[in-house]
């Protein structure tokens, strides 16, 4: 079991990740057996964590954009652009996790 | 050290210029004022920038660590038709020297480009690492 659950708490760090507040709890992390705070799962839920902040952030500056309070433009663009990256960089390693499972699942006993 | 730090790099350089230029276009369109001689004239305005050393909380980058102002005394004009003149018809003119201000607009101008290219060039770069393994 030890080898499938970093990627159920994959699975359910994403379910939780974009829309909602995530609170990456020690609930959501507890079953992987022998896991360091190193571990593949803590890691994507610290990454699905940041992506939270991130877009938190470009959220905040396109509200002053749209009340006109921003600043500077360029601020909101780079967070924009961050806010994206750090999405794609999110889904793809989901999806690689996703395809590796998937790939011994589909391994003929 | 985040992954997408070279974008929160090249932020704090793009603020650091637009910091400059709008420094730079304050002294030009004060470039003109006038005061009396019994007050300070206008003072230009200087950016004072540092570099952030980098550790956990921060990547690096630049930081304006505040504006200096130029010289309060600066030129002395004979101006005897302005009605701000004194008894020996003197005005007080700012310290700016439009040249000057001129090239360091070209300055800030470029950095601003070069920093934002540097975003350019990052996102590129990220998106083609992103690619990696697709289809």
């Amino acid at each position: 079991m030890s080898g499938i659950s970093p990627l159920t708490s994959i699975a359910r760090a994403s379910a939780v990740a974009p829309p909602s507040g995530v609170t990456p709890s020690s609930t959501l992390l507890t079953g992987t057996a022998g896991a360091g705070s190193n571990s593949f799962g803590s890691a994507l839920t610290g990454a699905v964590d940041n992506l939270q902040q991130v877009q938190n952030k470009a959220d905040g500056l396109a509200m002053q954009a749209v009340t006109g309070t921003l600043a500077n433009p360029h601020d909101y663009m780079i967070a924009a652009t961050e806010a994206s990256l750090n999405t794609q960089m999110t889904v793809a390693v989901r999806n690689k996790a996703l395809e590796a499972f998937n790939e011994i699942m589909r391994m003929p006993l | 050290m985040g992954t997408f730090d070279i974008l929160a790099i090249s932020g704090s350089g793009v603020n650091l210029n637009r910091t400059w230029l709008d420094s730079i276009s304050d002294n030009i369109a004060n470039i003109d004022t006038v005061r009396p001689t019994s007050e300070a004239a206008y003072q230009a305005r200087y950016v004072e920038a540092q570099a952030v050393s980098p550790d956990a909380a921060q990547p690096g980058g630049v930081a304006v660590t505040g504006i200096s102002l130029g010289s309060a005394e600066g030129r002395l004009s004979y101006q005897p038709d302005n009605p701000m003149a004194d008894a020996q018809g003197m005005v007080r003119m700012p310290d700016v020297d439009l040249s000057e201000q001129m090239s360091q607009l070209i300055m800030a101008q470029r950095g601003y480009q070069a920093n934002l290219s540097v975003v350019q060039r990052a996102t590129d770069a990220y998106n083609a690492a992103l690619q990696i393994g697709k289809g």
